[in-house]
């Protein structure tokens, strides 16, 4: 009887294999870096303990154990794919199109910096991954988290973690990331090119209109990714419309926390040492930081192709502002630019092609959701 | 369907509709400010 009660007491520590152990250290990790370094602390407090929680033995913590308090979350915001489209509205409620609006043109760039997506889609079908392993692995370079938590909680949930996390780091990285890469891509002249700024006015009725409009149009072409521009696109015409206030704020603030503290709980918990200790995971690592910095080459590299076109007018800088790290690109950008020539204001440039790259993750995320939809590839049931 | 034909039609189709898209959007942004643009708020005259 003694012993039955003592091997109770120890059964934590009896039940805990190696890789349950290294989990335990990782999630520490990310707590360290999250608290001591403030690298991203939102997503990576929740995340970090998520996986300790979910990898201490016989504690029904983990995102997998059927009945426990973590799984019901999991089930019912990660396997419906709820919990990335609520953030989405609140996304949508913090996002200001307006120097998007006034400078238009500035959506190429948006175009551009998802590039590394489809480059990437092929390295990864290269490397032996499955079609859905491969496109939901590619999307870490639309650089959104919540896309990339979307796609991949459709088509590979068991990469989610690995997948999730490297979108999150990668987008803290960004200011680390994009530098060298603009810096090798351009002539110091080319960074001193001082850009025109005329800040043009946009009325509130093209801001209201925009999120409606643009939506319905986006959400017609792409119908797979609606709960994704739909979200989005609500969250913004709450906050242009001015008459719900209320709704936009906690949007924006309540919401998206609470959203942002039950994702990373469920993503945390749901990464155990079995699926997430193997290659597979640094070959994942590896190619999202490849799609990342291919995203801000092909940016970089339309700006310089732009600055031809316009004789001048535009700094390819601005290009590598094209992705949906709003707003770490837009600074680096500004930094990288006041760097080369601090007569050069490029800020208000880069946050419409920032902007735009927002528009263009969810766009591109939509397109590929629709083409695999066209070529019978369903997501996993 | 080969995962080279895979990937290609997904680039092609995929990279294609993405700009095509958002191209569009570019001319709708530009319509709709043509249709509403912007007009500074005339001040009210005190009485």
């Amino acid at each position: 009887m003694w012993g039955d009660a003592l091997a109770g007491l120890v059964a934590g520590f009896t039940n805990l294999t190696w890789q349950s152990a290294v989990l335990i250290v990782l999630g520490s990790v990310l707590l360290y870096l999250a608290i001591s370094r403030k690298i991203e602390p939102l997503l990576l407090v929740p995340i970090g303990f998520g996986i300790i929680l979910g990898n201490l033995p016989l504690s029904a913590l983990s995102a997998h154990e059927e009945g426990g308090i973590i799984n019901l979350l999991y089930k019912a915001g990660i396997l419906t794919e709820l919990l990335p489209a609520l953030l989405f509205i609140g996304l949508g409620a913090m996002i200001d199109f307006g120097p998007l609006l006034a400078n238009p043109t500035m959506l190429i760039f948006g175009a551009a910096g998802q590039f590394g997506i489809f480059l990437t889609l092929f390295l990864a079908l290269a490397l032996g991954f499955s079609r859905e392993h491969a496109v939901s692995i590619s999307i870490i370079g639309a650089m959104d988290g919540p896309t990339a938590i979307y796609v991949s909680s459709k088509f590979a949930r068991e990469l989610l973690p690995a997948i999730s996390i490297a979108a999150y780091s990668y987008m803290a990285l960004v200011p680390i990331v994009q530098p060298p890469i603009m810096r090798a891509l351009t002539t110091k002249k080319e960074r001193s090119i001082v850009m025109a700024y005329g800040q043009k006015k946009v009325s509130q009725r093209v801001k209201i209109l925009f999120p409606l409009v643009a939506g319905i149009f986006a959400m017609l072409i792409a119908p797979m990714g609606a709960p994704l521009m739909g979200m989005l696109m609500l969250g913004n015409l709450m906050k242009e419309s001015g008459v719900v206030e209320r709704l936009a704020n906690v949007s924006e603030t309540t919401m998206i926390n609470i959203v942002t503290l039950f994702l990373g709980l469920t993503i945390g918990a749901s990464m155990l040492g079995s699926n997430f200790l193997r290659w597979q995971t640094i070959l994942i690592f590896i190619l999202g930081f490849l799609a990342i910095s291919l995203d801000t080459v092909t940016g970089v590299l339309l700006g310089k192709l732009m600055r031809v076109l316009t004789k001048g007018k535009i700094n390819p800088l601005v290009g590598a502002a094209g992705t949906s790290a709003f707003p770490m690109s837009s600074r680096v950008v500004q930094k990288e630019g006041q760097k080369a020539n601090p007569r050069s204001f490029l800020l208000w440039h880069a946050v419409g092609a920032n902007t735009g790259g927002q528009l263009g993750s969810v766009v591109a995320a939509s397109v590929m959701l629709a083409v695999m939809a066209a070529m019978g590839i369903t997501p996993t049931p | 369907m080969a995962n080279f034909d895979f990937g290609l039609i997904m680039m092609v189709s995929g990279m294609g509709a993405t700009l095509v898209v958002l191209y569009l959007i570019t001319w709708l942004i530009k319509a709709l400010d043509k249709l509403f643009p912007f007009k500074e708020e005339k001040k009210e005259e005190s009485s």
